[in-house]
């Protein structure tokens, strides 16, 4: 019995040996660039001195950490930083969805690869390029909004880089033109790869449009919409740096509305270059998204066994 | 052993060696920097057998010039005739700099002499990066100690050790305005009624109702640049949170947000810019001020002058310009210790590292190898000490064109280009002996026990300064806000430390 048990095992792996052998590569190039560098945490709770070495240097315990949390900005920081990712998590798959579900809807093929490709364009674009498309519309001197559109209407110029009120919806309209294309391509995929044949028993049966998309497709993309929101909720304590810091052109006046964890950091730690510090933020990240990642995971459970990434 | 085992244990064995890889990597490093103080004890070891070979690390501001390896290959043979080593230098674009040069600190690699900006330098010392100079300066830096006035020395000292030695160059500042020379001259303004910041306001008047297409006169300096740092009547004791207001010999750290000063030059600020002298977009600005002037988006700027910067300022504009100064020149540590050099604490061989920058300051032929180039072929001499590009070849084609003379070294004894003031070095001694000198000369401050709020402190900064340093928001409504933010922060506490510091400073320097 044993050893019947035993040479099973044996047949499998060996059945199996050349893939294990593939998943090599990855597992040293996890090891190696995602695991090592764990060892680095232990900055966040120095005083690092590189006369004495990293591993000399003193421990301060949490005192690295403090920064974040003892101004009065920790809780313009952290709501700023939630608030647009969760704005943005929302608003990317809803438009993503959608246009995905249209382009689908789009039966000449040349047309739909135009549309697919002018929606991912953005997608492609630099930051520091958009922050200067933005400059270009929003500024004093020479802005096309201030100097073209405004007059028009007979309004006064408007300083854009000076009030902050504008600037949560300008970012969400920036976020979202450049990152749902992406999106939209790989909830497409998924659509495309539903089998025909739903839909034609469904047309058969007579649904409409509107019924095939609620009750066909969103049903059989879910899995992936969830994973796509479960993997951007891991990182929704980190935010997208460029847009936060090029696109308002690093203006002082707006840091109400645009300072996010990153750029918070950036400009704190700039002058003091102290490493102890930024990986204490930068560990106080991924926790946080750990946690986050975790524990959505373990709502979506709740509800839906199948969906669940683990 | 069947053959699952056996794949396991293959696998083990290529984790292991990847780890083992690692691992013996570390302890190689950390091996050679455990022994780099005993070889710097030994100099003996240097002498003998091949020339010791210095990495000369420093930032460029535009591509390698192409004529950089025969320059290198020419200051080695000095070195090597004169101390017995060789030199190679390492170049790092500007803007990878403060990157690259921290990471080639951090892992150890071989720097053995390196610019020091005054802006990171307490913090390299504060992290144990730079070595003590002071006995390697008595014994192997004589040209240098000769070249400073002692309190100029001081300046790269902290807690009594010297951990830079400053390149000699202008080493006060006065401030002012440069203006395009066309417009004083078509409107018949007198440069020498202009005498203060106030001045001004006719001066922009005139030039304003005149010139009705003008977008804007005064630029910013460069982006992110207030026009505050253009413009200075107190000490800022580094980094402006906490200053002395002013040169007359108090050592009492202020706030100078706070200051009525202060709030006066914010609220003309604020007028200029609503009056329109001010360009519009001055604090979301990213471009250079000089690149502003030629773009025509203004003709002036508030600036940091010294002997010789009409030339400089004229060649910039490219049409003559104009400087009226508004201040006197002022000597305080970030002006002293803005550019500096200093020896890594990873560095094999010190004293080797100390010889060669004492020829910086000392030996003519390789000040200007490090400035021109080599003679003949990027400069061609006019006289003793005047010099020229070679016929056929001009600013943009020279096969050498750092033009950093103020970086390396000894810049009075640097070759003087022709047009330029032949007696440029004997004024800029005389400015720098002549300048108001801060009572707080000497002094750097480490912000290492206050980090936190220095963070805090500096994203407030960071955030309000520059809006109200250039015009753009209200200060009545904007300046209270950024005061008791500043408070809120911590502030106070980090004006605390610095006092303490000074204080202590004050006790050591009698």
């Amino acid at each position: 019995m044993e050893n019947r048990k035993a040479g099973k095992r044996m047949r499998l792996l060996k059945t199996y040996a050349p893939l294990y052998l593939l998943t090599i590569p990855g597992l040293l190039y996890l090891l190696i660039n995602n695991y090592l560098p764990m060892l680095g945490l232990v900055i966040a709770f120095k005083d690092v001195n590189f006369s004495k070495g990293i591993l000399g240097s003193d421990w301060i315990g949490f005192k690295n950490f403090e920064y974040l949390f003892k101004t009065s900005d920790a809780y313009v920081i952290t709501r700023n930083t939630i608030l647009y990712n969760s704005a943005f998590i929302v608003l990317n798959l809803i438009v993503a969805v959608g246009v995905a579900i249209l382009l689908n809807e789009i039966r000449s093929k040349l047309m739909a690869r135009f549309y697919q490709s002018v929606v991912l364009l953005p997608y492609l674009i630099s930051m520091v390029i958009v922050s200067y498309l933005g400059y270009a519309v929003l500024s004093m001197d020479t802005g096309f909004l201030n100097k073209t559109v405004l007059p028009l209407f007979g309004m006064d110029e408007i300083a854009w880089y000076n009030e902050p009120k504008y600037w949560p919806y300008i970012l969400t309209f920036i976020h979202t033109w450049k990152g749902a294309g992406f999106l939209c391509v790989v909830y497409l995929a998924a659509i495309i790869g539903i089998d025909q044949e739903y839909y034609e028993a469904a047309t058969l049966d007579g649904a409409s449009k509107r019924q095939q998309i609620r009750s066909i497709t969103l049903p059989l993309i879910a899995p992936v919409i969830t994973m796509m929101t479960l993997l951007a909720i891991g990182r929704i304590f980190y935010s997208d740096f460029g847009l936060f810091y090029q696109v308002p052109m690093d203006s002082g006046s707006l840091f109400n509305a645009t300072n996010v964890i990153d750029t918070y950091v950036y400009r704190g730690l700039m002058q003091l270059g102290d490493i102890g510090m930024s990986s204490a933020a930068g560990m106080y990240q991924s926790l946080v998204g750990f946690v986050l990642v975790l524990l959505s995971n373990y709502v979506v459970r709740k509800f839906n066994r199948e969906n669940a990434l683990f | 052993m069947n053959a699952s085992k056996k794949w396991l244990a293959l696998l083990l064995i290529v984790c292991l060696s990847v780890l083992a890889a690692c691992s013996s990597n570390n302890s190689s490093s950390g091996g050679s920097s455990a022994s780099s103080p005993s070889a710097g004890s030994q100099p003996s070891s240097g002498e003998s057998g091949e020339a010791y070979e210095l990495n000369v690390a420093f930032p460029i501001f535009g591509a390698v010039p192409s004529n950089m390896p025969e320059v290198e290959k020419a200051i080695s043979d000095i070195a090597k005739e004169k101390i017995g080593a060789t030199v190679k230098l390492t170049p790092i674009s500007i803007g990878a700099w403060s990157q690259q040069s921290n990471l080639m600190l951090t892992s150890n690699e071989k720097v053995d002499l390196i610019y020091v900006s005054g802006t990171s330098f307490t913090g390299m010392v504060s992290k144990g990066q730079l070595l003590a100079l002071d006995d390697l300066l008595g014994e192997h830096g004589p040209d240098i100690v000769a070249t400073f006035d002692p309190e100029f020395l001081k300046a790269t000292a902290i807690n009594g050790k010297t951990y830079a030695v400053p390149s000699n160059k202008e080493m006060a500042v006065d401030y002012g305005l440069s203006i395009l020379k066309r417009y004083i001259d078509k409107y018949k303004i007198d440069p020498t009624s202009i005498k203060t910041l106030d001045d001004l306001d006719g001066l922009f008047k005139t030039i304003k109702d005149g010139e009705s297409d003008l977008p804007a006169i005064l630029v910013p300096q460069s982006a992110g640049i207030s026009f505050l740092a253009s413009h200075r009547w107190f000490d800022p004791l580094g980094d402006s949170i906490g200053v002395l207001p002013d040169f007359g010999g108090g050592l009492t750290v202020a706030n100078l947000y706070e200051s009525s000063e202060y709030a006066a030059f914010v609220k003309k600020m604020r007028e200029w810019y609503q009056a329109g002298y001010i360009m519009k977009d001055s604090a979301t600005n990213k471009d250079n001020g000089n690149a502003l002037i030629l773009a025509g988006k203004g003709i002036a700027r508030l600036s940091n002058l010294k002997p010789g910067y009409e030339r400089q300022t004229s060649l910039e504009y490219q049409e003559p310009a104009t400087v009226i100064s508004l201040t006197q020149a002022y000597a305080t540590t970030s002006s002293v210790a803005s550019v500096n050099w200093g020896i890594p604490y990873s560095a094999k061989n010190p004293e080797k590292s100390m010889r060669f920058l004492n020829l910086m300051y000392g030996d003519t032929e390789i000040i200007n190898l490090f400035d021109w180039g080599i003679e003949g072929k990027d400069y061609v001499k006019k006289s003793e000490n005047i010099i020229a590009y070679p016929e056929g070849v001009d600013a943009t084609t020279v096969a050498y064109n750092l033009n950093l003379g103020w970086m390396f070294g000894n810049q009075l004894k640097s070759y003087i280009f022709e047009g330029e003031d032949p007696d440029l070095w004997k004024k800029m001694a005389e400015y720098n002996a002549n300048a108001v000198r801060s009572p707080a000369l000497g002094f750097s401050f480490d912000a290492s026990p206050v980090k936190t709020e220095y963070a805090a402190v500096t994203n407030v900064i960071n955030q309000y300064a520059l809006p109200l340093e250039t015009g753009s928001v209200d200060p009545d409504k904007i300046l209270p806000e950024f005061i008791a933010k500043l408070k809120s922060s911590g502030i106070e506490k980090i004006i605390a430390e610095k006092q303490k510091q000074l204080d202590e400073w004050k006790r050591q320097n009698g």
